[in-house]
């Protein structure tokens, strides 16, 4: 779908669907039995809408085929996304459509919920309300919500204000306090900037995930992606500090791996030397005059001349930028160490230009981890005794095991949750009142100032559920005893709230509110605010940690493709590897080497992780490179709630977060949780579970499937252009393209491995999930998977990232050998697959040598109604068949459609396959190869551009472009 | 089933033949039904597994990315293979005037349309869609649809069916004399379908000519069939890029070790029946003495074939092939790779022993042990190399499954089961060849002249 029709169907369907959102129609899954005159058979309308999987707020445009989303695509307009969206955005189809998802309001009757009607429902917490009201008690109810930046956060509190409840609390697990702590120390303002990469030269991260969840992780990758990618004979350079090699760790030029906590040292130590070396204004000797560099090296781990190094390399940054505040490194003195990195900041020039204030993010509105504190502290008094929870908060799951949430919950005599699904906290709660999914509902959200993405419904509800928004204004009027239209509380829906508070923004433009609409938001410049640096003394010590001196610190990272667990549900995330291990489905501990020979403990085996605050078993994963201090564990990998899991995953283990292995301390400055914060011990339980690991191994093996090229030769080779291109001597004739020749081009220089593509392909091509056992013995079914190739030393690999697919060989090893042509080469250079013809020989999957070809071994199943989702315009595969890449043949054909429409030819960019579409890095190119002016053509020949496995001569249709690496880095 | 058959110290008369053969159409009697039991029994866990797996699915075998063939393809080309000594045996020492073939061809024969029938049966096991396998057939259709005729499958289906049906033709024809002789002596039911099958032989001396004349037709035109069908088989792998595979030795090489294991299939199956039907006198030392050096030989030369693979791979510097090699002969199938190269180079040079070759003893523990060399052959070369081919990041490791173990053991059930039955009701020892080679029957010379 090209941006200029996107705009054209939903002129058209915006307002319709507008109209038919609001309507509590539900429970039909079915198309409409009397059509909608909006509706199209056969032609897909798209409505624009913002994703609410993370904070960070990308714009997302729902491709809606007869009455029902079966596709997200980043919405291209967005400021933040810029029309890529990440893995978990993707997935979000997947708990739209979950199996699991509560059909209807749930009451706890004799322990377990059973399905309750609306009306009984509200009343129930109307009546409490109302009791607790007239008691004089109100300040016994507690409204958590997410972090709610637009018009439902401000209802939400013109709620709790009316009904003189506790204020809101707005709770984010990952809520960065620090950083804002760390801003008004260093900058004198409350905020979290809008960190701007591209401007960067040189980025250097302490800790901080930007390329998996920190922030904004599209936003930052797409920027990453465009001061980094070698483009022009430039290419910036990235130096990621961190005690484990994280996919951002991998990504960087350099890794510098530093004992756990020393960041905010080594922060000091590198600005140290830029003041002793005059790179920076005498006024920071003032911050690091009691820094001992050479101490500092040894606290760290990481050797002078390494901080020497990045000295002179951050130093001469025009500008440079320093982020942190990485989940996994925030402890006690994580404001301290970021306000060392806000002052390496100042010292290069960032503030106004790579870190810009005024555009302050959104995150600088969540509630301080310390308050949340404090309320489950008050649960635990029985000081609360209702606790509403809005949709997406799953305090059971996320909050540290230290703060005990579950005891503290019991005490609450009333405990209502919002959410969608089954998690944690619904199992805790004795009423559920289910929201509408956020592509069902009515909202806004403003990622940061300046930007303020409008939601619309993308479809009508899949069960009956209720807005949040409604329900609050049902609820706070039954309370007050006022009606619809009158009193604090008088709008009849949310929708009608919503447009209330937009009507003033849109009021300027002509036909404002349906543009908002189609543009999916309202975007405005927000002029930087200038700041000026306050330079003190900063005590930025590891702190000290609880439990066994002698054990090894935890490293609880966020995982990019389950964020802090909301997005877990979807069985999508869990069958796209972790990109760093291959890993898929069951979460795992990563054991140094060292530690791991030492307790005789081998890939796969359980090992019992135990903490002052909990314990934890989870098989064991091996790494090489994780600081031999530390263990590391994903938080987000959950299986509780869902019953899908026991579909894919033998005995799902009920719990696998770190966090229940957390005390519940907070960083006394920020108020922020402390996620590094204790030392566990490990044992060995002498069970197994062997991880689902889908890559063999990550030695090429001198194949030169993923190559790199120093930056050095890729200027001089750019300068000079492509040699000669390898003649092929064939006695066959050349093969003829009367019309398009389609082909690839992946810049592996680019590529980032956030997995984004994969399951972007997957919800376009109707690729069914298989489950771990079949994960683990090759017979998953994605078409495209990301391949992690690590050279150099085992403790200190480079990786490379290599997205491969099918590669559509001119001369495909795949095509002779199918007896029945079911594998044959199209006009237009695709490598076809017709899957009525396959009869299984699978000769073809023997004979590729990239080995991308799937079979079908058994019977794909989509457990309803998850089969809703599926892409009219893709077959459905049968068992037995073969199947792969088409490179995306239903948009190729749409694109050609829509073209023969307008009597023309495709012109570059009409078609976008759906990784391509969606990749943050932008590093999938499609286009006409024949075609020499095309994006894809000048790529392919580009100096950089392979093919892999070129020496056998398949002649791939897909051209990869070298990574470039930074010599001496 | 009596065994105690008195041996007979001169040769054989006319009437000893005929009565000999003849007595094995006999009432079998219980240890037959104990075998037949025990092969139906896993005959039909073999068709039980199948049916399964049709129905739930190819993931009920342990196939996988990157070994998308496994055990069905390995088992394929082993009962290729061994249907390859019927032939030879039949058409080409025919020509030559082999003598010694007189007394074995006929149950070779017989073998080799079970083996061909039972590798036949493995494309449609193998196949992800196994109801759509006519796909492969070149029939008139209206969607103008042709099989692929570049793709080796579809070669295979050719040699494979062309085989057959030469076999099926060349056997049926050379039976004829001997089924006229069975209709002349047996009674009732079977004299009628003898009597069919016996196509009005009357042993006439135009019909003679004839018979003599087709056979050798027939032998002619089988001749090239016992290269082709096994050079074809094995294009299937040589036509393939999987290191390993792509080799141009692979002809020869298969059609060698087809040979080398189509001997030992035939000693397995004579050896017994000379024991239980007491034949020695008809397949006499001579004739183990000569099969112990075709086996011997073709053993030879697999070996010099085995050496000129490892040579080839570590002469042509192709890093992939070396990789391939090396880690077959030292990971995790290593020990295939080495019981292989004991069965089919270590084990069959006890044959350069004359005492060992007359030893039926001997012949069967090394025919044995060739079988299973020679499927592991196979295996070697299908799962090993897939499993270790171009691409890293696919590389694993099959894991047999109950399902396609018990279809492979099945196959085994399928063929014996076919071999059970025709020793029963077909001579499985040609009446009319073995007398072509006996002395003529003189009167005087039988008692003494009166």
């Amino acid at each position: 779908m090209h941006r200029r029709d996107f705009f054209k169907i939903v002129g058209v369907s915006g307002t319709a669907a507008a109209v038919a959102g609001c309507q509590q129609s539900a429970e039909t899954l079915l198309p409409l039995v009397v059509p909608n005159e909006q509706i199209v058979p056969g032609v897909a309308a798209w409505f624009a809408t913002v994703c609410r999987e993370c904070p960070a707020g990308c714009g997302v445009i729902a491709r809606n085929r007869e009455g029902r989303v079966v596709k997200l695509e980043g919405n291209p307009d967005h400021p933040v996304n810029r029309g890529a969206l990440c893995i978990r955005g993707q997935a979000a189809l997947q708990h739209l459509y979950h199996p699991d998802r509560f059909a209807g309001p749930q009451g706890r009757q004799g322990g377990a919920l059973k399905p309750v009607g609306w009306d009984e429902a509200l009343k129930t917490v109307t009546a409490k309300l109302a009791e607790l009201r007239g008691a004089g008690r109100g300040r016994s109810v507690a409204l958590v919500s997410q972090l709610e930046s637009g018009s439902l956060g401000a209802l939400m509190d013109r709620w709790t204000q009316t009904l003189g409840t506790r204020p809101r609390v707005t709770f984010e697990p990952f809520g960065y306090e620090a950083i804002r702590a760390a801003s008004r120390i260093v900058f004198n303002r409350d905020a979290i900037p809008h960190y701007v990469f591209e401007e960067a030269e040189v980025v250097l991260s302490f800790g901080a995930d930007f390329v998996e969840t920190w922030l904004s992780n599209v936003e930052h990758v797409g920027g990453f992606s465009r001061m980094h990618g070698f483009s022009g004979g430039r290419a910036g350079t990235v130096i990621q500090v961190e005690p484990r090699q994280s996919l951002t760790a991998a990504n960087a030029d350099e890794w510098v791996r530093n004992a756990p906590g020393t960041e905010g040292l080594l922060a000091l130590a590198v600005l140290k030397v830029m003041v002793d070396e005059g790179r920076a204004e005498r006024r920071f000797g003032e911050a690091v005059a009691g820094i001992d560099v050479r101490k500092v090296a040894e606290e760290s781990g990481v050797p002078v001349d390494t901080i020497r190094h990045i000295a002179s390399v951050f130093g001469r940054a025009k500008p440079g930028l320093a982020v942190g505040g990485g989940v996994a490194v925030t402890g006690a003195h994580a404001t301290a160490t970021l306000v060392a990195i806000n002052l390496l900041n100042a010292a290069v020039g960032a503030p106004g230009r790579t870190l810009m204030f005024g555009a302050d993010v959104a995150y600088g509105n969540v509630t301080p981890y310390a308050e949340v504190a404090a309320l489950v502290a008050a649960m635990a008094k029985g000081e609360v005794e209702v606790l509403l929870l809005g949709p997406r908060v799953n305090p059971a799951f996320t909050l540290p095991g230290g703060l005990k949430f579950a005891e503290a919950a019991a005490k609450v005599p009333l405990v209502v949750s919002f959410a969608t699904h089954p998690d944690e906290t619904t199992a805790l709660a004795h009423l559920v009142l289910p929201d509408v999914h956020w592509l069902e509902t009515w909202g806004d959200y403003a990622p940061r100032e300046g930007v303020l993405g409008l939601m619309q419904p993308t479809m009508s509800p899949v069960g009956d559920s209720l807005p949040t928004g409604e329900a609050l204004l049902r609820i706070g009027r039954s309370v007050l005893g006022g009606e619809e239209g009158k009193g604090p509380l008088p709008w009849g829906s949310f929708e009608q709230y919503l447009r209330s508070v937009w009507e003033p923004l849109v009021k300027a433009e002509p036909n404002g509110w349906e543009r908002a609409l189609r543009r999916g938001g309202v975007w405005r410049q927000t002029p930087a605010v200038a700041v000026t640096t306050k330079v003190s003394t900063v005590e930025a010590a590891p702190p000290k940690l609880d439990g066994d001196a002698a054990g090894l610190t935890l490293l609880a990272y966020p995982s990019f493709r389950f964020y802090d667990g909301r997005s877990a549900g979807a069985a999508w995330l869990h069958e796209a590897p972790d990109t760093m291990t291959q890993a898929v489905w069951d979460a795992w501990v990563e054991i140094p080497t060292e530690t791991a020979a030492r307790l005789g403990v081998g890939a796969g085996d359980v090992v019992r992780v135990t903490s002052p605050h909990g314990a934890l078993e989870l098989p064991a994963y091996v790494s090489s490179t994780l600081h031999p201090g530390a263990v590391a564990i994903p938080i987000g990998h959950r299986y509780a709630g869902y019953h899908l899991a026991q579909k894919y995953v033998a005995a799902p283990p009920t719990s696998l977060s770190p966090l229940a292995l957390l005390g519940g301390a907070a960083d006394p400055v920020s108020g922020g949780a402390v996620f590094l914060g204790v030392k566990v011990t490990l044992s060995r339980t002498g069970a197994r579970r062997p991880l689902a690991i889908l890559q063999a191994t990550h030695d090429q093996d001198h194949r030169e499937l993923a190559q790199h090229v120093g930056l050095r030769a890729a200027r001089e080779e750019a300068l000079r252009g492509k040699p000669k291109p390898h003649e092929f001597i064939s006695l066959y004739p050349p093969q003829q393209y009367p019309g398009y020749r389609w082909g690839l081009a992946i810049d592996v220089d680019r590529c980032v491995g956030c997995q984004a593509c994969v399951v972007a392909c997957q919800a376009e091509n109707n690729v069914p999930v298989t489950g771990k056992a079949d994960c683990a013995y090759g017979r998953q079914l994605h078409w495209l998977r990301i391949e992690r190739w690590a050279e150099g030393l085992a403790s200190h690999p480079h990786n490379l990232f290599l997205p491969m697919l099918c590669q559509h060989c001119e001369v495909a090893p795949c095509e002779p050998v199918c007896p029945v042509f079911a594998a044959y080469r199209t006009e237009e250079g695709l490598n076809g697959q017709v899957y009525n013809r396959c009869v299984g020989t699978r000769y073809c999957g023997n004979n590729c040598p990239y080995h991308v070809r799937r079979f079908n071994w058994w019977n794909s199943e989509f457990p309803a109604p998850l089969e809703v989702q599926l892409n009219p315009d893709v077959t459905v595969r049968q068992l037995g068949v073969m199947e792969k890449c088409t490179m995306c043949i239903q948009r190729i054909m749409a694109g050609k459609d829509r073209a023969r429409d307008e009597k023309r030819l495709v012109r570059d960019g009409d078609i976008q396959t759906a990784c391509q579409q969606t990749c943050p890095a932008q590093a999938i190119t499609f286009g006409n190869l024949k075609d020499d002016r095309s994006e894809v053509s000048r790529l392919a020949h580009s100096p950089r551009a392979y093919h892999v496995l070129e020496e056998i001569g398949t002649r791939p249709s897909v051209a990869y472009l070298r990574k470039v690496v930074r010599e001496g880095a | 089933m009596s065994t105690a058959v008195e041996r007979r110290t001169g040769p054989p008369t006319f009437a000893d033949v005929t009565r000999d053969v003849l007595r094995t159409l006999g009432a079998p009697g219980n240890l037959y039904f104990a075998w037949m039991c025990v092969v139906g029994l896993i005959l039909a866990g073999g068709i039980l597994a199948w049916t399964w797996q049709i129905w739930i699915g190819m993931g009920a075998a342990g196939k996988r990315t990157p070994q998308m063939w496994a055990m069905y393809i390995t088992s394929f080309v082993f009962w290729i293979g061994i249907g390859h000594a019927g032939t030879l045996i039949s058409a080409i020492l025919y020509l030559f005037r082999a003598r010694w073939r007189t007394s074995i061809f006929r149950a070779a024969e017989a073998m080799t349309i079970f083996a061909v029938m039972t590798a036949g049966l493995f494309p449609l096991i193998h196949a992800g869609r196994m109801w759509f396998a006519y796909f492969l057939l070149p029939y008139p259709n209206q969607r103008e649809l042709w099989p692929n005729f570049r793709s080796p499958l579809v070669w295979d289906v050719f040699a494979i069916s062309t085989y057959l049906s030469i076999s099926t033709v060349f056997f049926i024809v050379g039976l004829v004399p001997d089924i006229a002789a069975l209709r002349d002596v047996s009674t009732g039911w079977r004299r009628r379908i003898y009597a069919m099958l016996a196509l009005g032989w009357e042993g006439s001396h135009s019909q003679w000519r004839h018979y003599r004349r087709a056979y050798g037709l027939f032998a002619a035109l089988a001749t090239p069939l016992v290269l082709s069908v096994h050079s074809v088989v094995s294009w299937d792998f040589a036509m393939a890029l999987v290191p390993g595979w792509h080799s141009t030795l692979f002809a020869p090489f298969f059609v060698d070790g087809a040979i080398f294991s189509g001997f030992a299939m035939v000693l397995v199956l004579m050896l017994p029946m000379r024991h239980y039907f007491g034949w020695h006198a008809y397949i006499q030392d001579k004739h183990l003495d000569a099969m112990g050096k075709l086996i011997l030989v073709t053993g030879l030369v697999l070996t010099y074939f085995y050496l000129c693979e490892i040579f080839t791979t570590w002469y042509s510097g192709d890093h992939f092939e070396k990789a391939s090699l090396f880690w077959r002969i030292t990971a995790t199938y290593a020990w295939a790779l080495w019981l292989m190269y004991f069965c089919n180079c270590i084990a069959p040079l006890v044959l350069f022993s004359r005492r060992a070759r007359t030893s039926p003893t001997m012949l069967y523990i090394v025919s044995i042990l060739v079988l299973i060399g020679m499927w592991f052959e196979r295996f070697n070369i299908i799962v090993p190399s897939l499993g270790r081919d171009f691409y890293p990041y696919t590389w694993g490791i099959y894991v047999p499954t109950v399902t396609d173990t018990m279809i492979v053991v099945g196959s085994f059930a399928w063929f014996f089961i076919l071999f059970l039955g025709f020793i029963r009701i077909m001579p499985s020892l040609s009446i009319v060849e073995v007398k072509e080679t006996l002395p003529l029957p003189v009167k005087d010379r039988a008692h003494g002249g009166h």
